[in-house]
């Protein structure tokens, strides 16, 4: 009897929420995109999973001794780090290459800061960029799906060289060239849906970005189809699902306010036509959200609500 | 006019008051021409060349000279110097030359060359400004030699041009100006637990 | 003496004597400078034309090229500086071309700063060796990795398009200007379809 007569200071309600929570449904609603990535590139994806995942709780653990900070591999942000970075890596990246990533991603895209709450960039992404940077040729060999490893051109490659499109169905089925989280369109928007309506992750940035590059990605293909991918084509391929459901909604490098939001979104999305169609390379996702996360602090500061019977 | 004992003067450059890792000063080549460690070692060199010969000049003269005027005088010095040096390297050496580009003229503009003759040189005798230039140096040729063996080494698998791990897959973002920043960021931060863990 | 006075005095001695070493440094580094610079170009023209001997220099319009002569004083080709923005700065070729104009003997990049390990690729042999035989008529032209080129074209670099046609754009915008000002016609009783004549 004496627990329940305990009496704390206000305010007294208790969510349900905390971070773990969160974390583990992240995970949860990534398993429908992972199991179709598994399916179609076999072995080498539960490599590069398992890879990752080892290598970022390492970093993690080794971290937190280093910092003299008690242990966080708890809240599971770590293993959500892990998971999207194998979503977003070539299936077949060498396992050493992977592990740099996660260490990169920890270490340079997390705890350097501070630790989860006072990173700057998605520490997913700030491995991937860093891959990118350091390994270009190995990080655009891509494999066709299949048990056979035979390398393919991205959907996004093709179409920015050669002009040729993917049919839809393939991108929404995922049968498609490219990482894991690129591939199926359908099981990642399943997942991204499962995660809004639990109210882990705001429907605004998802929302306004998809929107966004729907939008202005159809104005250019209304004038030359032959010469601009559809709109359609623009939200199926590459690794905008993914992004936009799981990455730009990470709390911690996006607005906190609804107004902040809506702006993150929408520049992310304005980025990554701008990237596609224009820029050197065909995907512009990654770049879209981490430079987007650069201006979050400064959308951040514009975006303070006014707090009721205040002035402006 | 410094109580310190002679050698004290050289070796203080080398650590409490590195430019590089305690200070922070002259960022700009320590961040540019360290893709290798031989780029590193002649960028260091030619600066330590600019800085000793400037602080020499300086300490000199340094009675001579209205403070109004000091720092025209000093940077009139420094370019001096800095064009002597850059004549000299396309002269005799046009692979490091051309190797260090536009980096060689723009030492004329590193702030810790001013730097020591503004706190230093201007203040202390002939003798002690030349081991305080030395010393400023030798830490500053340390500083991006380190940087430039860490940033060839992952970047290539070599040091100074030698093969150290064979078959290494390079990490070419190390060459690029990503790898200084982050290179650069970790030794200071290394620095910074040496510094602490020694007290 | 007045501050004023004593201002003066400092900055033009001071001034004085970095003139006078500067001008010394100067006199003592220029030989070397320029012999350098030759070197370098020698040493292209050497590379991008076979059995050169010497090579003297033609200015027509404010162009430079280099008619490379073999031992016995017959011409062996042209050589030509020419230079364009690359990825990410401007790259520097040197290239050589047939007495006709038709084809290219070789090519060598003097100045580039192409990403490393991808567009620094246009400096490796396997890429350069390329243009050694290419037909420049039209035109030179490029292919992606996989396909197989025509006789004016390259490969490009797999994962460096833009400095492969770079390289390509660049080599084209010189030979328009050699085509100009060189009477390619002498040499060649063909007439080209595309480019200049005097």
């Amino acid at each position: 009897m004496e627990g329940r007569l305990v009496v704390a200071v206000s305010p007294h309600i208790r969510a349900e929420m905390d971070t773990r929570r969160v974390m583990m449904g992240v995970i949860v609603s990534l398993v429908p995109g992972i199991a179709v990535g598994v399916w179609f590139f076999r072995w080498h994806a539960l490599a590069l999973l398992a890879s990752c995942l080892a290598e970022t709780l390492s970093a993690e653990a080794l971290a937190c001794i280093l910092r003299r900070k008690p242990s966080t591999l708890g809240d599971l942000s770590a293993a959500v780090t892990g998971v999207l970075l194998a979503m977003v890596l070539p299936p077949t990246l060498p396992f050493w290459a992977a592990f740099l990533g996660g260490v990169v991603a920890v270490t340079v895209g997390k705890q350097v800061f501070g630790g989860l709450g006072q990173n700057i960039f998605n520490p997913a992404l700030v491995g991937r960029a860093f891959l990118m940077a350091a390994f270009p040729v190995l990080m655009t060999r891509w494999v066709a799906p299949g048990p056979k490893v035979v390398t393919a051109a991205t959907p996004l490659a093709l179409m920015k060289f050669d002009h040729r499109a993917t049919p839809l169905l393939d991108l929404l089925v995922g049968k498609v060239g490219g990482c894991m989280g690129e591939t199926s369109a359908l099981a990642l928007l399943i997942g991204g849906l499962f995660l809004v309506l639990k109210g882990y992750a705001d429907w605004r940035i998802p929302l306004s970005y998809l929107g966004t590059v729907a939008m202005l990605g159809s104005i250019p293909w209304a004038f030359r189809p032959d010469l601009y991918p559809s709109p359609m084509f623009h939200l199926l391929a590459g690794g905008l699902m993914l992004g936009a459901w799981f990455m730009a909604t990470d709390p911690v490098t996006t607005p906190v306010t609804k107004v902040g939001r809506y702006m993150f979104g929408i520049g992310a999305g304005v980025l990554v036509v701008i990237i596609r169609l224009w820029g050197g390379l065909p995907e512009g996702v990654m770049y879209s959200i981490l430079l987007m996360n650069a201006v979050t602090p400064l959308i951040d500061r514009y975006t303070v609500p006014v707090p009721f019977g205040g002035k402006r | 006019m410094s109580r310190r004992p002679w050698y004290r003067e050289y070796l203080k450059g080398l650590w409490e008051e590195n430019p590089i890792f305690r200070m922070l000063l002259g960022m700009c080549p320590t961040l540019a021409v360290t893709t290798s460690a031989v780029n590193g070692l002649s960028m260091g060199l030619a600066t330590t060349f600019v800085l000793t010969s400037t602080s020499l000049v300086v300490s000199i003269i340094r009675k001579l000279v209205p403070s109004q005027v000091r720092i025209a005088t000093f940077t009139m010095i420094i370019a001096t110097f800095v064009t002597v040096a850059d004549l000299f390297l396309k002269a005799k050496f046009p692979a490091i030359s051309k190797a260090l580009g536009p980096y060689v003229p723009l030492i004329v503009v590193n702030c810790f060359i001013l730097g020591r003759q503004e706190v230093f040189a201007s203040k202390n005798p002939t003798g002690r400004s030349i081991l305080d230039a030395l010393g400023v140096g030798s830490g500053f040729i340390f500083a991006l030699t380190l940087l430039g063996s860490i940033r060839e080494l992952l970047g290539s698998g070599e040091v100074f041009g030698h093969e150290v791990i064979p078959s290494w897959h390079p990490w070419v973002v190390m060459i690029l100006p990503a790898g200084a920043f982050l290179t650069l960021g970790f030794l200071v931060a290394a620095m910074n637990i040496i510094e602490e863990r020694t007290r | 003496m007045s501050v004023s006075a004593r201002m003066m005095i400092v900055l033009t001695v001071v001034g004085a004597f970095s003139g006078l070493s500067l001008v010394y440094m100067d006199k003592y580094a220029e030989p070397y400078i320029a012999l350098h610079k030759k070197e370098a170009i020698r040493e292209a023209i050497g590379k991008v034309l076979p059995d050169v001997a010497g090579a003297e220099e033609v200015h027509r319009d404010e162009i430079v090229i280099y008619r490379a002569l073999d031992s016995s004083g017959g011409l062996v080709g042209y050589a030509f500086l020419a230079e364009g923005p690359g990825y990410q700065g401007t790259i520097q070729l040197m290239v050589g071309v047939a007495p006709d104009l038709r084809r290219l003997t070789g090519m060598e990049v003097l100045e580039s700063v192409e990403t490393p390990g991808l567009g620094a690729k246009i400096t490796e042999s396997s890429f350069k060796e390329q243009f050694r035989g290419l037909e420049v008529v039209p035109a030179v032209g490029y292919v992606k990795a996989g396909r197989k080129p025509a006789p004016n074209e390259i490969t490009a670099i797999t994962g460096a398009t833009i400095s492969s046609t770079s390289v390509v754009r660049i080599v084209n915008e010189g030979l328009k200007e050699v085509r100009r000002v060189i009477d390619f016609r002498a040499a060649e009783p063909v007439p080209l379809k595309e480019g200049g004549t005097n």
